[in-house]
């Protein structure tokens, strides 16, 4: 007896290894018909870098909260408003500020008994051609603070520019922009070094104090200012008054005219991270809407050749009702009126694309149904459920994989074609919602290509990737399908 | 238990032709009478061959046999139980009883199983073996008696990596495991090779002998029948024409059909192999659906006379021992001998 239980456990694992082995050896078959079809290999690299780009979203963006904070003003404000990407640089002669943080400066502490003098050193690189919009200096703060600052040029001129006192019980953030608060000390810097009669003709209120802050000090600085590239350095001075008083992380932002790698919106938003937020929410839609509506659709078609008859004909007026139904217009019109969650919304299109694989299911389905095999499984008394999950729904599976791939694009378009029209789920950054943005403050208009053409592209590129997938799963799964 | 397993009275099966506007119209029904009205009896234990062209019913009669298709008519008998028309849990045990070896060894196994997923499948249906493992060596056993062995090399092999005499040993073996009293065996060598079908054929009897079964064997192919079978019964359009031992049936053949249908054996020994060979019998066979008249073999047959080609179709009558026949002019063409031209 005992024998007989041994042997059984060796067959079963013998059984196991080799379905193992099949396994594999199936997948190399696979694999190797794949690398002939050129642009399955594309669709699979690209499919690798999205994936990459929704594993590594923490590393590669730049606001590791920009997926919960995407509506929320306050985090966006040290961006510049509209700025271009910072490759336009490349591209124009005269090279425009590219927006910085300058952190880590260097400290100095000095303790006196009655307060603590806290100094700050940012050194800046100023190598541009057009200068900043403005330096903001930033610091977290508490009690009583007096803080002061100034610049001194690489030509050695030195300007101070703020001297401001805060006074708060709770920790708050401390914010100065510079040349706002420091503009009349700029400007009259600025007339020492012009001509008299430029200085009177100049009308104040045209005057920037950046342009003159990053120019060079000569006749001209304040009508035709030319830039002063070079090391500036900003001193920060703040003295510390009381006990429980105290300032911490100073910053100070150079608001740039190009940001980043894809720029900022009107709303100060980094497209970038807004982008790669988006994939991750694209794949999702595209993937579950793509799965649960070609199970359905599988289910259905094999149902309906299954049993035939008058529940082939029932099932057959149903899909057709369907089919009739333009998808966008209902989900326009469901969109505008239950202003539905994500979730909602895929269950919604689910309830649209599940129609797709039908027909070619049912067809195969009535193939496989006159099987003998079937007949077979029939004579051992096979249940229906039998019948459909273990031999009939097997046999799809090829050609199953190949229409989700297919149908990941028309999912992702149709939630993008939602977000657009301001109808989709405003909680969730997704590439629709971005443009649904550009959209709304015409950005067309106001020529903020990198508002509209990345999320435009991605789209674009996600849906090729899949398409790709299926077109190249469909050339080589369906052969297979045929032969025994 | 009496000495019949199985016992068909005047089943029939019809199916409903396609019908014109003005069949429709004036409610005329056609039917298509694949099998129409076939009485046998077969006996524990033997080997019972059913031939005849395709399109004869002989295929469907196995189907009826296996429930596999509801009979129009008539009464099916299993072990003295009325199997007509079963439930559902009746029809269980029946299908365990009753099982079936289909004539494509290529087609009858999905081609996404295992020999040990087809193996398991029945005993999962059944509820047979209370483990996977349990299962598995049933279906290593199973390999065993129809000589796959070692099982080990055959059960993880899907049915593609098979030759068709190892599929049909596999195909046998999956009839097998649910230790059935009766097999129906339609066509189960003809789309193997010749070298291999006398080892299968060899394979099922040594198993019936073993195992106690009674087969009905469908062919076409008489030289197979003969070396297989106990009895056999030849059908034509539906209906049984002749019943006898095998022997018997084949060497006083008294049907004409029958006869027609033995001359038709090809020779391949030599010194016959360049006789030009008379078939007795013309033309081709009619359609299911428009039954002729009076014996309906009368149209090929060369012996039919005006009396054949009214009336009543001809019973099926025991003219010998065991041995029957259904037509009126036997006797006289016996008489005729060969010379019948």
């Amino acid at each position: 007896m005992r024998n007989d239980g041994n042997k059984a456990k060796k067959k079963t694992s013998i059984s196991r290894e080799t379905r193992i082995k099949e396994f594999k050896e199936s997948l190399k078959e696979f694999w190797s018909d794949f690398k002939q079809v050129k642009y399955g290999i594309v669709g699979l690299v690209l499919l690798i870098v999205f994936i990459l780009m929704m594993v590594l979203e923490p590393f590669i963006i730049p606001f590791p909260e920009a997926g919960e904070r995407w509506s929320d003003i306050t985090y966006w404000i040290d961006n510049p408003r509209s700025a271009a990407p910072a490759w336009v640089n490349w591209f124009s002669g005269k090279k425009n500020t590219v927006h910085e943080f300058l952190t880590e400066p260097e400290l100095q502490v000095t303790d006196t008994p009655q307060f603590q003098v806290v100094e700050a050193e940012f050194n800046y690189n100023y190598k541009y051609d057009i200068p900043p919009g403005e330096l903001t200096l930033k610091a977290l703060g508490k009690g009583n603070v007096v803080v002061e600052a100034e610049i001194i040029r690489p030509d050695g001129e030195t300007i101070n520019l703020v001297r401001k006192n805060f006074n708060t019980r709770n920790e708050t953030e401390i914010r100065i922009p510079l040349g706002n608060e420091a503009a009349t000390r700029i400007i009259n810097f600025g007339r020492e070094f012009e001509s008299t009669e430029n200085s009177r003709n100049v009308q104040r209120h045209l005057l920037k104090p950046m342009e003159i802050l990053f120019s060079k000090a000569q006749e001209g600085i304040l009508v035709k200012p030319e830039p002063l590239k070079g090391d500036y350095r900003i001193n920060v001075k703040a003295i510390i008054v009381g006990k429980d008083s105290y300032i911490k992380d100073p910053e100070v932002v150079v608001s740039g005219k190009v940001f980043g790698f894809l720029g900022t919106d009107d709303a100060r938003r980094d497209i970038w991270s807004g982008i790669v937020v988006g994939t991750k929410w694209a794949i999702f839609i595209g993937l579950l809407t793509a799965f649960v509506s070609i199970a359905v659709g599988i289910m259905y078609g094999v149902t309906m050749a299954y049993f035939g008859g008058w529940v082939d004909s029932l099932m057959m007026r149903i899909y057709e009702i369907f089919v009739s139904i333009p998808m966008l217009p209902v989900l326009v019109v469901f969109s505008a009126v239950f202003s539905p969650s994500l979730w909602t919304l895929i269950l919604f299109m689910c309830v649209f694309y599940w129609t797709g694989p039908v027909l070619t299911v049912r067809s195969m389905a009535l193939q496989i149904k006159e099987e003998t095999y079937i007949e077979a499984a029939h004579a051992l008394n096979a249940s229906t459920g039998r019948i459909i999950f273990k031999h009939m729904i097997p046999q799809l599976i090829p050609y199953a994989f190949a229409n989700m791939a297919l149908s990941v694009p028309g999912a992702i378009v149709a939630e993008a074609s939602i977000s657009l029209l301001g109808l989709g789920d405003a909680s969730v950054v997704t590439w629709g919602q971005i443009l649904h943005g550009a959209m709304k403050s015409s950005a067309v208009l106001k020529g903020l290509w990198w508002w509209i053409v990345p999320p435009g592209l991605m789209i674009a590129l996600l849906g090729m990737t899949f398409a790709f997938l299926g077109f190249s799963m469909d050339k080589i799964l369906n052969p297979k399908l045929k032969t025994r | 238990m009496s000495d019949v397993i199985f016992e068909l009275k005047n089943v029939k099966k019809w199916f409903p032709a396609r019908r014109n506007l003005g069949q429709l119209l004036s409610g005329e029904r056609k039917w298509i009478k694949a099998v129409d009205g076939v009485s046998l009896k077969i006996k524990r234990g033997e080997i019972f061959g059913l031939i005849g062209e395709s399109g004869c019913g002989k295929t469907t009669t196995g189907k009826l046999i296996m429930k596999l298709m509801e009979p129009s008519d008539g009464q099916i008998i299993f072990n003295g139980e009325d199997v007509t028309h079963l439930d559902k849990e009746r029809l269980g045990q029946y299908k365990r009883n009753v099982q079936m070896i289909f004539q494509d060894p290529y087609a009858s196994m999905n081609p996404r199983f295992r020999a040990v997923d087809v193996l398991t499948e029945p005993l999962e249906i059944h509820g047979i073996g209370k483990s996977k493992a349990e299962r598995e060596e049933l279906a290593a056993k199973a390999l065993e008696a129809v000589k796959l062995t070692p099982p080990e090399d055959f059960l993880g092999r899907y049915a593609h990596m098979l030759s068709g005499g190892q599929r049909q040993r596999l195909a046998t073996a999956r009839t097998l495991i649910l230790s059935p009293d009766f097999i129906v065996a339609d066509e189960p060598v003809s789309m193997i090779d010749l070298s291999t079908r006398a080892e299968i054929l060899h394979m099922m009897k040594e198993v019936q002998q073993s195992m106690g079964l009674t087969y009905l064997y469908i062919t076409h192919d008489l030289s197979t029948a003969r070396y297989f079978t106990d009895r056999i019964a030849v059908m034509y359009l539906g209906k049984i024409v002749e019943m006898g031992y095998a022997d018997d049936l084949i060497d006083k053949a008294k049907h004409p059909y029958t006869k027609a249908l033995i001359s038709a054996v090809c020779e391949p020994v030599s010194g016959k192999v360049n006789q030009s060979k008379e078939v007795p019998i013309k033309g081709e066979i009619p359609s299911a659906a428009n039954i002729p008249e009076g014996c309906r073999f009368h149209p090929r047959c060369l012996y039919a006379k005006p009396e054949c080609m009214q009336g009543e179709d001809p019973e099926l009558q025991e003219v010998e021992n065991g041995h029957y026949v259904a037509c009126i002019r036997y006797k006289e063409i016996e008489e005729m001998g060969t010379s019948w031209r």
